[in-house]
């Protein structure tokens, strides 16, 4: 029932039995027995489905448990599958249906997590006309709420909810209206979910991979550029425990883009602190890059290895099992030495220095040459000259140059979205928009390009490496051999998509839009 | 969405108590289930306790003046729904006699629920007729209760007959034993004989149970009103079966 008011938060001065007696008068009711609820709803740790506006929650009642998945409000009636057992973790365990398809579709490789637990004993009321039939039920109750893992429970108050059934609209009016007018009870928005992360002191979407600064031209560069790390130590650190605990393979992703970001701010805003710790910072960063990197490439084979198999036809699909095993036994592996790693003391030092480095208040004489001129300048500055290095290496590009070529491109391109992405703030939102979106289409273009390279290589070191480490049935290195083909395909094809791709990247209009936002000689005026 | 049709010749077989007992069990799984009482009598819609009335008259409905899902109830089960039954149905073999394509309106009118519903279980009236022909050409399978006397089987056979001669061979045929009183010879009689003939009949059959005549008191599923009572069970069991079977 969308737009219609079903929930209404109960004062605690009103007395629940003079509030059903005054209703009795009006309709006629029956009294069903009272049920307790327990409510734990789930989302994933950067709440995909909160912010697609779906809420999920297992709900036990009367010893059944089931799922349920509805809009943000919890009033529209949703999707239901009864579950039996454990909560799954991943779209994929959870019971075919409506409900997994739907959670499927934006969850992808997330795991569920609890983010709240709801109790409350309600009794239901059904109003019934002259056969008996119920036309609506009436639901009363006080809500208690839980942080999960914690304990002892924060009262959400007395409420009152509505459920219509279909085909008696008129009865629901009626009722509202005497719920208004006659008992003076104002109907609440939002769902429970939402009151009960409020009442707790958390709320939804309180992490979120993006990037999202608020930086004025004037801003002293050094005092901006520590914003920037901080935000992006506070990210790799809200990712360390799921990392640890191997939750699932985005933890680790968003980790490592958090230090890949860190690296390229701390080369890329140039000048800004002294140039010792730069270096000093950017090699211990450099570190946790390479510790990242192995159980990382497991994760994206685990991750695509479902496309992979469903590459190759039917029936070679069943060949490359083998493969499988060797995904995961290495992911494990891999993944027991990088929790190792990062919970070892050169670790926790380096993630210490780096906070203290960057909490200190920026002295008034800057440590680095260009510390205390306006962000402005200095962002500016430095994507105009970065773009200008990146057209240049694009335009020398031809059919014959060396994939090398384009790798460089590749990373200074990184570079480039990196800077903008920091800085996007200082620009207006309309003119900055396209500029990253042309730059992302020339970015997966290029990333395809090398993506697919290294893959394919990558999958010949493993058919070398599972050979090594006992026997593998021929037919499955024939079939990894047949995705290193299909790879080399696709990579091909990203190659000749690149010309076409960089043109409209280096077209006069990308250029003129460069020009005219970062440009020096415009870039007093064209700031926003 | 899959169309199950609760169909026989025969009139009294339990083809209401059928559609309204399975519908409450598919809904009770966790499906969004929809009963269709298509018979002018009303008894499904009795069961539901909702009044025999499609606002704007059923003829509208047919017509397809009237969109379907504004007249559907929600009955007092979640995820079950019902399209009443309307008087007018009793003229029904006439309406859609005046259509275009006469066969095929009951087909066209569910197309738009596809999305909403599951499942959908039309208690049919009695008889062949145009009613009966529409259903065959909507539904994904025939439920055909069948009480086991030499009748029945004889009503069965013509129902075959009829189906071959009108191009509906295809259609999923899921006879099953109904009604069964085992303290009657010629019930274990046609019991052990008929699956020989008809290989395609369920191996559940629904006993002859009080539980079942009492529907009318109790105005509610069984599975409602005595859970655990044998005939209960056996609607679930028939239920599982027919899931199994759906093409």
């Amino acid at each position: 029932m969308p737009g219609t008011a079903l929930k209404f938060r109960l004062p605690d001065s009103l007395v629940l039995t003079d509030l059903i007696s005054t209703l009795r008068t009006a309709f006629p009711m029956v009294e069903e027995p009272p049920i307790s609820l327990a409510r734990s709803y789930y989302d994933s740790f950067d709440w995909r489905l909160f912010q697609a506006g779906k809420v999920l929650w297992r709900e036990t009642a009367r010893r059944q448990q089931r799922l349920v998945l509805t809009d943000t409000d919890e009033e529209q009636s949703g999707e239901f599958q009864p579950l039996s057992g454990q909560m799954p973790g991943f779209h994929r365990e959870l019971p075919p249906g409506r409900l997994r398809e739907q959670v499927a579709a934006l969850l992808d490789m997330r795991v569920l997590l609890p983010v709240a637990d709801v109790g409350v004993t309600e009794q239901i009321y059904r109003v019934l006309d002259e056969e008996e039939k119920t036309l609506l039920r009436i639901a009363t109750g006080s809500y208690r709420g839980t942080i999960p893992g914690s304990k002892g429970s924060i009262p959400l108050g007395g409420w009152l909810r509505l459920f219509p059934v279909r085909g008696y609209l008129k009865d629901l009016d009626r009722v509202q209206s005497f719920l208004g007018t006659e008992i003076g009870l104002t109907p609440a928005s939002g769902g429970i979910l939402e009151l009960a992360l409020t009442a707790m002191g958390t709320r939804p979407l309180d992490y979120s991979s993006k990037l999202k600064f608020h930086f004025s031209p004037e801003e002293r560069a050094d005092k901006a550029a520590k914003k920037i790390h901080l935000h992006l130590l506070d990210t790799l650190e809200q990712n360390l425990p799921g990392t640890l605990a191997d939750l699932d393979s985005e933890f680790l992703h968003d980790l490592r883009v958090a230090v890949r970001r860190t690296r390229s701010a701390l080369t890329q805003i140039k000048g800004v602190f002294e140039p010792s710790a730069v270096e000093r910072f950017k090699e211990r960063l450099g570190w946790v890059g390479q510790i990242t990197g192995p159980t990382r490439d497991m994760d994206v084979y685990l991750l695509d290895y479902a496309d992979y198999r469903d590459s190759l036809p039917e029936r070679f699909r069943k060949d490359l099992e083998p493969l499988h095993d060797f995904l995961l036994a290495h992911q494990r592996q891999a993944q027991r030495a990088l929790s190792r790693k990062l919970r070892s003391k050169a670790f926790q030092e380096l993630m210490m220095d780096w906070r203290t480095f960057l909490e200190a208040p920026v002295q008034n004489s800057p440590q680095g040459v260009d510390g205390a001129l306006p962000i402005g300048d200095v962002a500016g500055k430095r994507i105009y000259k970065i773009f200008k290095r990146v057209l240049r290496q694009g335009l020398a590009i031809g059919a014959d140059s060396p994939p090398e070529a384009l790798h460089e491109l590749r990373k200074d391109c990184k570079k480039l979205r990196y800077l903008i992405e920091f800085f996007r703030s200082l620009y207006p939102q309309d003119l900055i928009d396209p500029v990253i979106k042309t730059l992302k289409a020339l970015l997966d273009n290029l990333g395809d390009f090398q993506d697919m390279e290294v893959q394919a290589l990558k999958l010949r070191e493993f058919a070398h490496e599972m050979l090594r480490e006992g026997e593998v049935p021929a037919d499955t290195l024939l079939a990894m051999g047949m995705l290193v083909d299909g790879l080399l395909n696709r990579q091909q094809r990203a190659r000749d998509a690149f010309a076409k791709r960089f043109a409209r990247f280096a077209g006069k209009g990308n250029r003129a839009a460069f020009k005219s936002l970062f440009s020096e000689n415009k870039s007093s005026e064209s700031l926003a | 969405m899959r169309i199950i049709g609760v169909y026989n010749i025969k009139g009294g077989v339990g083809k209401t108590a059928t559609a309204v007992n399975l519908a409450y069990v598919s809904a009770a799984a966790g499906f969004r289930t929809l009963v269709w009482d298509l018979d002018p009598q009303g008894a499904a819609t009795y069961y539901f306790r909702v009044k025999p009335r499609v606002k704007g008259g059923g003829e509208r409905i047919l017509r397809g003046q009237r969109e379907i899902d504004r007249v559907i109830k929600g009955t007092d089960f979640e995820r079950l729904d019902l399209l009443p039954a309307d008087f007018s149905y009793r003229n029904m073999d006439l309406v859609l006699g005046e259509t275009k394509k006469p066969a095929k309106q009951l087909l066209r009118l569910l197309h738009p629920l596809a999305e909403e519903f599951d499942y959908i279980y039309l208690d049919c009236p009695p008889s062949i007729s145009l009613v009966s022909e529409n259903i065959f050409r909507a539904a994904d399978a025939l439920l055909i209760p069948t009480i086991p006397t030499t009748l029945s089987v004889r009503t069965y056979q013509q129902l075959l007959q009829f189906l071959d001669g009108h191009g509906l061979a295809k259609i999923s045929r899921m006879p099953f034993f109904s009604m069964v009183d085992r303290r009657k010879r010629m019930h274990s009689q046609i019991i052990a004989e008929m699956p020989r003939h008809h290989p395609e009949m369920l191996s559940t059959s629904l006993p002859y149970a009080s539980d079942v005549e009492k529907m009318g008191t109790h105005r509610q599923p069984v599975g409602v009103s005595s859970p655990t009572c044998l005939a209960a069970r056996a609607y679930q069991s028939l239920w599982a079966e027919v899931m199994e079977r759906l093409p």
